[in-house]
């Protein structure tokens, strides 16, 4: 990429040309002969790369809020649209899966520049470089990381989801520094010229492929008229018992059987206990409402159970109140799980103690479970033991 | 157009820099060795992608891949395989959940190279034959 000779700016300093001698291997000019290592390729990937890596950071900003919101937050979350979260994981998802063939296909189009001589022509430059492998390094860790976390694959030493999370942020602060610097090229290339290159639009044609064949093979797991073509994701919405999949399951959670003398606690203004008969003869409701995982799957099922602004009611709670819900488990980031009042009185918030007009399973939690609308399937709390008013 | 880059790079430096702090302050983020970690993770990635794999497809890119389908081909293979093989290696290994990786995701991926081979020839044996009419 010859033309981005951008003018050196008077604050910054020049730095000297290293000895030609060392001007080897890779670093000789005419290493690289496809045409396609060529601005205009770069920027029509860039443009698709960049909006994927836009919305993997929002959907991943907004997941993150609605999981662990921020005081002023939390009480102003909505809970509607009931499919709310399952579209914007959804696509978290799907945008990081097709950013894999752009990123793959945008670094191969700019590698030659890793080896551009003067390897810095001024401090400015040797920054702008230092920022284009941060960028790099951060958007293939967040690829991987995030591709194997829908596996449960943990093969790294740190934790998943705060480094994912913040690698994001350095992911996007690099995307946002690279189009700045690079801005005049970008805007030089925004149009195509005609006539086109034949080479770049096949080059080009085979990544949209590419984008098309992982998307359409595993996006299924989420999008229920792409279900037959799921070769590859490692959920499908309708295996597992009761025609859902499951997170975590009874045997892993150590609840496989209820105690024999279960019962709900509601603790409130005026606490009180109910065996399941008594839940049972409180009016039930159905719902149908989807459960979506953080990991990108997602299923709708009909729920049956009682309304928890009922459950609330009964125990003299005001309608501002927020729920702390605990399950049954012995262990577990979620076993404790904070309510915002939006969700607690809405009335399609359900413990629900039937799913597609079965009792549930154990593994979907049996004898009880919290499912509300537009939330992370992680607090659609399993096995519920006690319900708390805060 | 220059405020505009300037408000961009700002912007650029901030979230970098929110990342870093976060980094260095989330308390599932042990200081000890987990920032280490993370930096080693990031330069391995950094080292295996444009050490191994691009020099790898530059020269399959300049030897084998010389025609259009071939080339196509090979970046659909690539694609698929880099999005199918973890589920490839990790089929089976469900922690007692039979609901995490239950399809056959060798036979499937084994179906989709197949596929792309298919295609790839077809395509390939479809431009040799109109050439040799002119």
């Amino acid at each position: 990429m010859n033309d981005d000779t951008s003018r050196r700016r008077p604050y910054d300093i020049p730095l000297p040309t290293p000895p030609d001698a060392l001007r080897r291997g890779p670093l000789r000019e005419g290493t690289f002969r496809s045409a396609l290592h060529d601005p205009r390729t770069a920027v029509v990937l860039g443009r698709w790369l960049g909006a994927a890596l836009l919305t993997c950071f929002l959907t991943g900003l907004f997941s993150h809020l609605l999981q662990q919101p921020p005081s002023w937050l939390a009480n102003r979350l909505p809970s509607r649209p009931v499919s709310g979260y399952q579209i914007t994981q959804g696509l978290h998802v799907i945008s990081g899966i097709a950013a894999i063939p752009l990123l793959g296909a945008k670094l191969w189009v700019v590698y030659p520049k890793l080896f551009e001589w003067p390897p810095a022509r001024s401090v400015g430059h040797a920054l702008e470089r230092l920022g284009i492998a941060v960028l790099v390094a951060a958007m293939l860790m967040e690829l991987f990381t995030g591709l194997l976390n829908t596996l449960q694959w943990y093969v790294w030493p740190f934790p998943f989801r705060q480094t994912h999370f913040w690698v994001g942020w350095l992911a996007t602060g690099g995307l946002l520094l690279h189009i700045a610097a690079k801005a005049p090229l970008i805007a030089r290339h925004w149009r195509r010229v005609r006539p086109g290159l034949a080479q770049r639009r096949a080059f080009l044609g085979a990544v949209t492929a590419s984008v098309a064949v992982v998307t359409l093979t595993t996006a299924g797991q989420t999008v229920p008229w792409l279900r037959h073509l799921d070769l590859f994701a490692p959920r499908r919405p309708d295996l597992g018992p009761q025609g859902l999949p499951v997170n975590r399951t009874a045997a892993q959670a150590g609840t496989t059987t209820a105690p024999a003398d279960w019962r709900l606690r509601v603790d409130g203004p005026q606490p009180y206990e109910l065996t399941m008969d008594q839940l049972l003869a409180m009016p039930q409701y159905e719902a149908e409402l989807p459960i979506a995982c953080v990991e990108g799957w997602s299923a709708t099922a009909r729920w049956a159970g009682v309304r928890v602004a009922d459950l609330l009611a009964r125990a003299g709670a005001p309608a501002s109140a927020r729920l702390r819900v605990t399950s049954l488990e012995a262990d577990g980031p979620y076993r404790v799980m904070d309510m915002p009042a939006t969700y607690a009185r809405d009335p399609l918030t359900l413990l629900a103690l039937r799913v597609n007009g079965q009792v549930l399973d154990p593994d979907h939690g049996y004898p009880a479970r919290i499912i509300a609308p537009n939330r992370p399937g992680v607090l659609q709390t399993k096995w519920v033991a006690r319900m708390e008013i805060l | 157009m220059r405020t505009l880059r300037t408000l961009l790079a700002l912007a650029g430096l901030g979230l970098t820099g929110f990342g870093l702090y976060g980094i260095a302050t989330d308390h599932y983020i042990d200081l000890g060795h987990h920032p280490f970690d993370i930096l080693r993770w990031a330069i391995g990635g950094l080292l295996i992608h444009d050490g191994l794999w691009v020099p790898l497809t530059c020269a399959l890119g300049a030897t084998v891949a010389r025609s259009t389908p071939v080339r196509t081909g090979l970046i659909l293979a690539a694609a698929v395989t880099a999005v199918a093989l973890p589920a490839v290696l990790r089929a089976g290994v469900d922690h007692g959940n039979p609901t995490l990786l239950p399809l056959p995701y060798l036979r499937n991926w084994l179906l989709a190279l197949a596929a792309i081979t298919l295609l790839t020839a077809g395509w390939a044996a479809l431009l040799h034959r109109r050439r040799r009419r002119r």
